[in-house]
């Protein structure tokens, strides 16, 4: 029984951090239909940007408050990724759109760029965060512990979700965004800079990649590559649960997160993320759309 | 109210319409009428913004737009309702009408006189736009256009496939969106009895340029140039 809640939670948690790391993309690839290569690196300068934050604290901030350093360093690495993301977009992006294959080119370069300046200004050795005090050891419940810093990773993406789900259905801003994804002249014919709204779009889907680095940071040591390692499952979650629809997202990461677990209980883990990739595969050749499909009367005519 | 002139549009490369002039006057309802791909939806996608219009000038209450964005312009005053409706599917009724207020920022109440002209529209509040028919969704798309209370309205084609009891509905809308509020209108249009119902001044638009216009348009000589 408390094998079976611990692989649970295990997966849960593997869900959550896949699918952290996949909200940013599910809006700049899901909505905006551009393959950034690039966002592997907002995840990681989010997670370097936790570095930075925690020295800055070490250093000017009394020993007291030294855990409230995490809360400024999300703060900190979502605007960071976000002007980073706006800056990427106004520069490069904009001028590619309707051309996937070349800003599929320039953002991969833009990747190899950004890690190659991380490394000249961190350093080619991997950097550590200390977890504030409060995230360190864990809830023990019948023989099961819960380390707090997985739990506080599920409950910053629900938190995340939440403000995601705001800005998109309750925000003047979200509804200019849904406009101008759904239908651009027709945006543009009722008043809607979408130039301005593309680029604040890609921003805000940048700066999850930054929340997202913040948690990575809790996981283990952060070096250039830090990125590369969760980019391909956010992309697999994206594209398994459908392009262009979050729920789809929060669906996929969780399919490919709880599956990872439940086949590594049998197998290595090396097996069980290989089998996890055919098995999609599989999945997406019977049917290519994922699993949620935009379905409405105007598109069928 | 709307000047165009010596207005040059492309597709591409190959020129659309060459050399148009159109006027229409404050508080009147103008119909630009003829036959399918003579230009008509490209005129009025040039005064969007929505097609390259390189040569030539349209002027909004003397303001010249032809080298806006299409955001611009219509923050000057448009309601624009295209050929296809183009309602948000994914979207509902309430929040496509909410989207006609983006013109003026996006803050302020809706209007209540898209209620009178349109009283089916509250009991759909809360369906998305893509489930309604064809003439409801014509009717939102009017109303949109009309939140933000435009200087002048744009529409094309507002009776292509819609029901006969639905364009009476349309065209009474029309007309009273005209008298209410003295909002001016261009119409564009294929259907005669319709255009010759509403209309203060009729075009009639053959391969790219203006072949006839006036007032008082008898419907023959206007069929003539459709069918020839």
């Amino acid at each position: 029984m408390s094998q079976v809640i611990n692989t649970l939670f295990n997966g849960l948690s593997l869900s959550s951090i896949i699918l952290l790391t996949s909200l940013g993309l599910a809006i700049t690839f899901g909505l905006m239909r551009v393959i950034n290569m690039a966002h592997g690196e907002f995840v990681m300068v989010g997670a370097y940007i936790t570095y930075v934050v925690q020295q800055l604290f070490v250093k000017y901030v009394p020993q007291s408050l030294f855990s409230l350093y995490y809360f400024a360093a999300l703060i900190a690495a979502f605007l960071a990724a976000a002007i980073l993301g706006c800056l990427l977009e106004k520069v490069v992006i904009s001028r590619l759109y309707g051309r996937e294959i070349d800003s599929l080119l320039a953002t991969s370069g833009i990747s190899l760029v950004l890690q190659q300046a991380a490394r000249s200004i961190f350093g080619s050795q991997g950097v550590n965060v200390n977890a504030p005090s409060f995230l360190t050891g864990g809830l023990s419940v019948g023989g099961v512990t819960f380390s707090y810093n997985r739990i506080f990773i599920i409950l910053l993406v629900a938190v995340t979700m939440a403000a995601m789900w705001f800005v998109i259905y309750r925000t003047n801003f979200g509804s200019q965004m849904r406009a101008v994804m759904q239908n651009r002249p027709m945006a543009q014919c009722l008043g809607i800079n979408s130039r301005r709204v593309d680029n604040l779009t890609f921003g805000l889907g940048s700066g999850l990649a930054g929340i997202a680095g913040c948690s990575v940071a809790l996981l283990g040591s952060i070096d250039s590559t830090v990125g590369q390692s969760y980019i391909v499952n956010s992309f697999i979650a994206v594209v398994l649960g459908g392009v262009g629809k979050l729920a789809g997202t929060v669906l996929g990461s969780g399919i490919i997160g709880f599956a990872g677990i439940t086949i590594e209980r049998f197998m290595s883990s090396s097996i069980a993320k290989a089998l996890v990739l055919i098995l999609i595969i599989v999945f997406l050749q019977k049917k290519p759309q994922g699993l949620f499909t935009i379905r409405s009367r105007s598109l069928d005519e | 109210m709307l000047n165009i002139r010596g207005l040059n549009a492309y597709y591409g490369d190959s020129r659309i319409i060459p050399e148009l002039d159109i006027s229409v006057p404050k508080g009147k309802i103008v119909c630009l009428i003829g036959r399918n791909g003579v230009g008509k939806s490209t005129t009025l996608k040039s005064i969007m913004g929505l097609v390259k219009t390189p040569e030539g000038s349209i002027r909004l209450e003397g303001k010249e737009m032809l080298k806006m964005p299409s955001y611009d312009r219509v923050r000057l005053g448009i309601g624009y309702v295209p050929q296809g409706r183009d309602i948000f599917p994914q979207m509902t009724v309430r929040e496509n009408l909410e989207l006609g207020l983006q013109p003026k920022g996006g803050k302020g109440k809706l209007p209540d006189y898209i209620y009178e002209l349109f009283p089916i529209l509250p009991q759909f509040e809360k369906r998305k736009g893509g489930d309604l028919s064809g003439g409801q969704q014509q009717q939102l798309a009017i109303a949109r256009a009309l939140a933000s209370e435009p200087k002048i309205l744009i529409l094309d084609e507002p009776t292509e496939g819609i029901q006969p009891s639905i364009i009476k509905d349309i065209a009474a809308a029309i007309r009273k969106i005209n008298e209410w509020k003295g909002i001016t209108v261009l119409v564009v249009e294929q259907y005669l009895e319709f255009v010759l119902n509403i209309s203060n001044y009729v075009y009639v638009m053959e391969k790219g340029s203006i072949a006839l216009e006036g007032d008082s348009l008898d419907a023959k000589s206007v069929q003539s140039i459709m069918t020839a």
